[in-house]
């Protein structure tokens, strides 16, 4: 039986995800770590609008009946949760991000909230990028070192000890990505106003 | 080998010999330094069953990798040996300025072994290294000490025990800089079961960093967020650590009256903010450090360092005490005598409610600040009820019949967090290697102050991740070794990255958890053969059984068997508590064991 908080948390971060665009009607995935257990979205449901019986439990390690419902994603986040010291995924689809993903190899926030909180979110792919062991093995090594990565054309996979932590890397990504789009169609000369900013791409 | 200093030395009180010999770099990889060091070099040097009072047992002074580099905080270093107050694995750290000195004399670790014939100290320039008669200093409080040797914060550090340690009290503390503590578990006492009075060094070697430039970037984002953080930039600098008191008694998680109660109504007269108004004369800060939570306060008797908000709660909430100065006044004492002062208050406090009972026969109350100097210094020479205080309150408590009022684990005194009013934090407590900490993780930041983002306090399913994680975290800052108000501002993230521009070796995040990680199981380890078992994972039973009678924690109890059984399977430990082998083998302690994996 699941708690009702832990539901809670699902529901109120899947609603804020489909709000924020973040997410088509059926996109997108969030877990949680509960001990050698994993508790994610249902294959199918829609984050925007959870119902208790959407959350799926199975274990992080082994499989049981749990894993006949769970999200196509389930691999990916079993991994990172194996590989990383992760407590929470967050997967969705931003807009801006996915655009910026499909013309070069990391996003360099050049705002002051990105650069403060990411400095800089790698950008990885595989030619086949769902539910494939390859896939989730790239993943998780390149979220033992980023607490956000982008998969490219595809989306954002965030890790937090919590779901709110994770979708504010998440949001803050987007964000960032939006005010490179704009500072690119305003198309005026870059004013530095950040010290040591050369380092950020060696992030 | 960038960022560790490549030596360790090793000396023999017994004999007077001493050796140098290379750190050897697999285990510095596995383990960086300070309790991860500590604890790999304890699992060979000091078997089952061996007395903690004994020649047998061993002191390990052990910096890190990180120390004395300038990150922030790089000052720390620690103390592993085996407890003689719980019979666990035991290190203690402190900050200061020694862990520094001591990295700059060109040593990781620093083994004392045996026992000296009579008084001596230790003296360690770069002119080489001498055992000194310390018959002159035998007997002498820790500040006196502390000035006769020379105590000059940049050039040259002591640490010392005072009476308490001489004594052998199992709650006396190692001292460093005249005011620092490496407190818990009663390292003072096999100090001075040595016979060592104290250890002087001095240093001259920089740590060697390999990648300047990113080590740089480093210290500057690192400043930057620990400048934008209210806690590490405003909180702690203007209230110390006692910033947390009425924020711990508001949600009803501040221990009272020996955890018969979880809120103070005099919270606010001893609170961070009544320090600072009234006694506070100006805040210090540890080399290397841009937080400074340490305070300088003064009474019209004394004038010294703290106290923390450990201390002002173990004098104050838990002796049910209101008056500041006297706080401030047994803070000192400890400070001079070498106590640890959360085990000295607790076990007065549950001196306190025995005699309320009627079960032993003392003036001291719930409220007596007016004995807490006098009972102090009878602990420190083991003079009449002070004698028996000395040995904690566990010993203490089943001397008298009563060892369920004994607020401790595994014969730790519980510090300052109500686990009913907190559940994950019980689960900590219960858990911890050297009984109950709040340095083995803590689950304020989660469960109180929203650090990295707020969780349910009372919430239970799904609380051993989180319990899990943040030991390992503090398991690797322990390792590094750094303080552990800097993780309040800055993520674990940028500890690693640190690690890899100091050593070269491309740690990760993920690797730094892990170091932390193998740190806790091979502690598990330790106490596994020393005949620990599920059954020392527990807490006193009043937190189990008795529950919180009003406030916003009404009704609660911990709710710690269903935790605990989700913490084992989450550890990869079998229902006893064991590390299984597999879990052995990923961690690469598999060679340590007797196991078939």
């Amino acid at each position: 039986m699941i708690d009702e908080r832990i539901f809670q948390q699902f529901s109120e971060i899947g609603r804020d995800l489909y709000e924020h665009t973040m997410i088509s009607s059926h996109g997108g995935n969030l877990s949680i770590r509960l001990g050698d257990r994993v508790i994610i979205k249902r294959r199918g449901a829609m984050l925007g609008r959870l119902k208790p019986h959407d959350l799926i439990e199975t274990g992080i390690e082994k499989n049981d009946s749990g894993v006949a419902l769970a999200s196509t994603e389930l691999l990916a986040h079993r991994t990172i949760y194996q590989q990383t010291p992760a407590l929470a995924i967050v997967h969705c689809h931003p807009r801006t991000a996915i655009a910026l993903s499909l013309s070069r190899d990391e996003i360099v926030p050049i705002d002051n909230e990105a650069s403060y909180l990411l400095k800089k979110i790698p950008i990885i792919w595989e030619e086949f990028a769902s539910g494939t062991p390859e896939m989730a093995n790239k993943l998780a090594a390149t979220l033992q070192q980023y607490k956000i990565v982008m998969l490219r054309g595809h989306g954002s996979f965030a890790i937090g000890q919590t779901l709110d932590e994770a979708f504010f890397w998440t949001s803050t990504l987007e964000e960032a990505c939006e005010i490179i789009l704009k500072a690119k169609i305003i198309d005026e000369p870059f004013i530095e106003y950040r010290g040591m900013s050369s380092a950020y791409a060696k992030w | 080998m960038n960022g560790w200093a490549g030596q360790v030395l090793d000396i023999d009180l017994t004999s007077g010999a001493m050796k140098t010999y290379p750190l050897d770099e697999k285990m510095a990889h596995l383990f960086l330094g300070g309790r991860g060091l500590g604890a790999r070099l304890l699992w060979d040097e000091v078997g089952p069953g061996v007395d903690p009072l004994s020649p047998e047992n061993v002191l390990i002074f052990a910096n890190g990798p990180l120390t004395g580099t300038g990150y922030q905080t790089s000052n720390r270093f620690s103390v592993t040996t085996k407890s003689p107050l719980t019979g666990t694995v035991l290190d203690a750290n402190s900050g200061g300025y020694w862990g520094m000195q001591f990295k700059k004399a060109g040593y990781d670790a620093l083994i004392v072994r045996g026992q000296a014939e009579k008084p001596v100290y230790i003296d360690m320039k770069s002119s080489g290294i001498t055992i000194n008669d310390a018959s002159h200093l035998w007997g002498k409080r820790v500040r006196e000490v502390t000035k006769i040797l020379g105590q000059n914060n940049n050039k040259r550090n002591v640490v010392c025990i005072g009476p308490a340690g001489e004594n052998l009290s199992r709650i006396a503390a190692i001292m460093n800089d005249g005011e620092r503590a490496l407190a818990r578990g009663g390292p003072g006492a096999v100090m001075g079961s040595k016979n060592l009075k104290a250890i002087v060094v001095e240093g001259k070697q920089r740590p060697e960093i390999l990648d300047e430039d990113r080590f740089k970037f480093l210290l500057y984002e690192t400043r930057k967020l620990l400048k934008a953080s209210p806690l590490t930039s405003q909180a702690l600098p203007e209230f110390g650590t006692s910033v947390v008191m009425n924020i711990l008694n508001n949600i009803g998680a501040l221990p009272t009256r020996n955890y018969r109660q979880s809120q103070f109504e005099h919270a606010e007269e001893i609170s961070g903010e009544a320090l600072t108004e009234k006694y506070l004369v100006k805040n210090a800060s540890c080399w290397a450090c841009p937080i400074g939570c340490t305070r300088i306060s003064k009474t019209d008797k004394v004038e010294g360092e703290g106290p923390e908000f450990e201390t002002t709660w173990a004098f104050g909430a838990s002796c049910g005490i209101d008056d500041l100065a006297a706080i401030i006044e047994a803070n000192s004492i400890c400070n001079d005598l070498g106590f640890d002062t959360i085990s000295a208050g607790s076990t007065i406090a549950c001196a306190m409610e025995l005699a309320e009972r009627g079960q032993l026969d003392s003036d001291l109350r719930f409220g007596r600040a007016d004995l807490l100097a006098s009972t102090l210094e009878d602990m420190g020479y083991r003079r009449g009820l002070g004698n028996e205080l000395a040995e904690g309150s566990l010993r203490f408590a089943t001397k008298y019949g009563a060892p369920e009022l004994s607020m401790s684990v595994k014969g730790l005194e519980m510090p300052a967090y109500d686990p009913r009013g907190m559940q994950g934090q019980g689960l900590l407590y219960a858990t911890s290697n050297r009984g109950a900490c709040h340095m083995r993780g803590n689950m304020l930041g989660l469960e109180v102050l929203g650090l990295p983002k707020l969780i349910d306090r009372f919430q239970v399913q799904g609380k051993s991740s989180y319990v899990i994680l943040h030991q390992n975290t503090a398991a690797a800052i322990d390792s590094l070794v750094i303080c552990k108000f800097t993780n309040m501002g800055v993520a674990e993230e940028y500890f690693a990255r640190a690690l890899a521009a100091v050593t070269g070796v491309p740690y990760t995040t993920g690797d730094l958890i892990k170091v932390g990680e193998r740190v806790y199981n091979l502690e598990r380890l330790y106490n596994i053969r020393e005949g620990f078992t599920r059954a020392d994972d527990t807490l006193p039973p009043r937190l189990l059984n008795e529950a919180v009678t009003e406030g916003p924690s009404k009704g609660w109890v911990n709710k710690l068997e269903p935790m605990l059984n989700e913490y084992y399977r989450a550890r990869g430990w079998d229902a006893n508590g064991s590390p299984k082998p597999k879990k052995l083998a990923d961690l690469e302690l598999a060679d340590l064991v007797d196991v078939k994996i």
